[in-house]
């Protein structure tokens, strides 16, 4: 088959018909992929809430709460066990990392106990920062987070003043923007509550 | 004798070989690492040695088996990569990472551009940042109660920092101000916490007397660092004394920015050279993560290097107008 | 047949695109930083070049001369979205480790150097078999890199432990020392290429 010439309407018709085509195919592909994407990102939402919250048999992301402490939105995700208000998971955000944000999912009992967390999103130093998601709920030293309360345990690395819990070796940048997560999310927490109690 | 050579640029400024510029800097550095013995003791000399020695076998073992060359040791450049690189790591750093360093700055930093006089970036530099990237826990850990025996048998005035483990510049960059107390004399005699060569700023300045005085190197570099950088410090609301004599500013300023081959040839080149170190030096200190920026900004500006020399080329004798059409 | 084996293999050494065409340069330092990252990066962008390279062979006589490039990326970006829908879809592990990387495929001169260089002026199986070698060329020379990144820096291969982490050097793993891994890998290559 001959090459066809480079004249003006060839090349439109050439150009044209393969972009129709590309986009068709796209349009196509999105329609099909659209709603595997969004159940896959609910379904992390929800994996994340479930790992973290205590017990709860209502649904959390329903009952979501916002409130925005320094300038980042906090969402609280309380858990109720037969409406009884069990604690809550509550996704926060710092953006004193070392590099980018810092998004982590916290889970508090009912008294503000942390039950556990996972790190969402962070861009920090591999093999630095990066150790946040193992090296708060390590119980070594004084490093683990899991079952303090930030009422009774002062939430900001041993170096700083006053601080009770050991922040990562040669990290301390991104252990203090960890930290702040948990303080303002336990904050957010515990405003939640008291909006609970206005309503009874 | 006295034959008039006229040959290009790059000229020597001291008479003589690379050799004898080369002992001439050895000679310079055994003061700073009196006081680094000193100081921290055994381990210092422990990591000295180590390091001395992996550059050597390193150095020869390239120039043996891969550039099969004449062998290069006596000329004492990579004598001088070894001491420089243990000056820049903590007296308490494990054995292995102090061997990691020394490979890395003669075999990547060095010979992998073709051995002295053709690597880009400092090679003793080129160790320490490849070691602090690697092992930044390691790297910042440095020993506690450095000379509390010292303090305890003259009764000079206690360490500022010795027994939190940490530098004096660790605590600027955290932000913390309660540094009113520290004492500029300490500070010159090794009575800090810091790498081996950071530590005794006298013994430096006197290394760089006899650098001067032997005229192995010229002033412009060692000034033009300490001026911009107590420049900038004052001019970015630090304190310049503290800035220049905490950490390894001067060691900096006066060995490894020197370094013949990776800083510019003219004069006017080295002070922008210099003017620049201190400016990225202060800026690191105060903005960056890390506390210390010294040997960052020297091998930014190594890179530099070929560029500045581009344009701060001298007019060729007797030539008239633009210099740079040459 | 001879031709069409040495189709396959120049791709996969010698003109590899990463050692030695030094294509793509952005996707091999930005996602080596372990052997399986990389190797899935190297799958992803030979399924593209795959694809295109069949496509734009099927299409080369139908495209005019003076619009061929646009044509071409087109083509080639059709295919990176749709891989970027469909792992987002089905795969979210991979699109949580590679998902900013998924896109940059668009711009990686491999796709558009064998579509300009091969494919528009070959018939449709060469064109398929040099998408092929040059997609095993990259896809094992990525594993080749993000390996011994890994090794270096974590002291794993393949999340395999060989020694512990705390001895790993992390340069390795950041971009310093992925420029400085790939240097010393083509000097290597190079080497090895030359005494063979």
């Amino acid at each position: 088959m001959k090459k066809l010439a480079s004249t003006l309407p060839n090349m439109i018709i050439s150009l044209g018909s393969i972009t129709v085509i590309a986009g068709a195919l796209l349009g196509w592909m999105y329609s099909v992929t659209k709603e595997p994407i969004a159940l896959q990102a609910q379904a992390q939402q929800q994996a994340a809430i479930a790992e973290v919250a205590p017990e709860f048999n209502n649904n959390p992301e329903e009952d979501k709460w916002e409130t925005t402490i320094d300038g980042n939105t906090f969402v609280v995700y309380p858990a109720y066990d037969n409406d009884k208000l069990a604690g809550a998971a509550v996704k926060g955000v710092s953006m004193n990392g070392f590099a980018g944000e810092i998004v982590v999912m916290c889970g508090f009992e009912a008294d503000g106990t942390v039950k556990d967390y996972r790190v969402l999103q962070q861009a920090e130093t591999p093999g630095l920062g990066t150790k946040m998601e193992l090296w708060f709920r390590d119980p070594a030293g004084a490093r683990s987070v899991i079952g303090k309360n930030p009422d009774k345990t002062s939430f900001y690395v041993s170096k700083d003043a006053g601080g009770e819990i050991d922040g990562i070796t040669a990290a301390t940048i991104s252990s203090r923007a960890f930290l702040e997560t948990m303080r303002n999310a336990f904050e957010a927490y515990r405003e939640y509550e008291k909006t609970q109690a206005a309503k009874k | 004798m006295n034959k008039l050579i006229i040959s290009l640029s790059p000229h020597i400024h001291a008479p003589g070989s690379i050799d004898r510029c080369m002992w001439n800097v050895v000679i310079a550095l055994v003061p700073a690492l009196a006081v680094a013995l000193w100081t921290f003791g055994l381990p210092a000399l422990w990591v000295t040695l180590i390091s001395v020695g992996a550059c050597l076998l390193t150095e020869w073992t390239i120039t043996k088996f891969m550039f099969r060359r004449p062998c290069t040791l006596s000329n004492g450049s990579a004598l001088i990569t070894g001491i420089l690189l243990a000056f820049n790591l903590p007296s308490i750093l494990p054995w292995w990472m102090v061997i990691i360093g020394a490979i890395v700055a003669i075999g990547i930093g060095k010979m992998s551009f073709g051995g002295l006089g053709c690597n880009i970036w400092n090679p003793a530099l080129v160790g320490r940042v490849f070691l602090l990237l690697s092992f930044p826990a390691a790297m910042t850990t440095w020993p506690e109660n450095v000379d509390s025996a010292f303090n305890a048998t003259t009764g000079a005035s206690s360490q500022v920092d010795a027994s939190s483990g940490a530098t004096l510049l660790t605590h600027l960059n955290s932000g913390d101000t309660s540094l009113a107390d520290y004492n500029l004399l300490d500070m010159m005699t090794g009575h800090m916490n810091g790498s081996l060569g950071e530590v005794g700023g006298l013994a430096i300045l006197l290394g760089l007397i006899y650098l001067l005085v032997t005229r192995t190197i010229t002033w412009h570099i060692p000034v033009s660092v300490i001026a911009s950088a107590a420049f900038f410090s004052w001019a970015f609301g630090g304190n310049p004394i503290l800035d220049i004599f905490a950490g390894g500013l001067l060691l900096g300023a006066v060995f490894m920015a020197t370094d013949y081959v990776t800083s510019p040839m003219t004069g006017k080149g080295q002070l922008i050279f210099g003017a620049m170190i201190g400016l990225i030096t202060i800026i690191i200190r105060r903005y960056g993560a890390y506390p210390e920026g010294m040997s960052f900004a020297i091998l930014l500006m190594n890179s530099f290097v070929p560029l500045i020399n581009r344009y701060c080329r001298p007019a060729i004798f007797g030539a008239k107008g633009r210099r740079n059409q040459a | 047949m001879k031709k069409y084996y040495d189709i396959l293999y120049n791709g996969i050494i010698p003109s590899n695109p990463v050692f030695v065409l030094l294509l793509g340069m952005c996707a091999t330092l930005g996602t080596t930083s372990s052997a399986h990252n990389g190797m899935m990066m190297g799958i992803a962008t030979a399924v593209v070049l795959l694809c295109s390279n069949v496509v734009i062979s099927m299409v080369k006589s139908l495209v005019p001369d003076k619009v061929r490039i646009p044509a071409f990326i087109v083509i080639i970006a059709s295919f990176v979205t749709m891989l970027q829908l469909a792992v987002n879809a089905w795969l979210p592990s991979l699109n949580a480790s590679l998902g900013i990387f998924i896109p940059l495929i668009v711009v990686n001169c491999i796709l558009l150097g064998r579509a300009e260089a091969f494919a528009s002026k070959n018939g449709i199986f060469e064109s398929f078999l040099d998408g092929l070698g040059t997609g095993i060329g990259f896809t094992l020379a990525l594993i080749l890199l993000g390996g011994v990144r890994e090794i270096l820096g974590t002291g794993k291969i393949f999340g395999a432990e060989i020694f512990p982490e705390d001895y790993g050097m992390l340069l390795f793993v950041l971009a310093p020392g992925a420029f400085i891994a790939l240097g010393y890998l083509i000097a290597i290559v190079n080497k090895i290429r030359k005494t063979c």
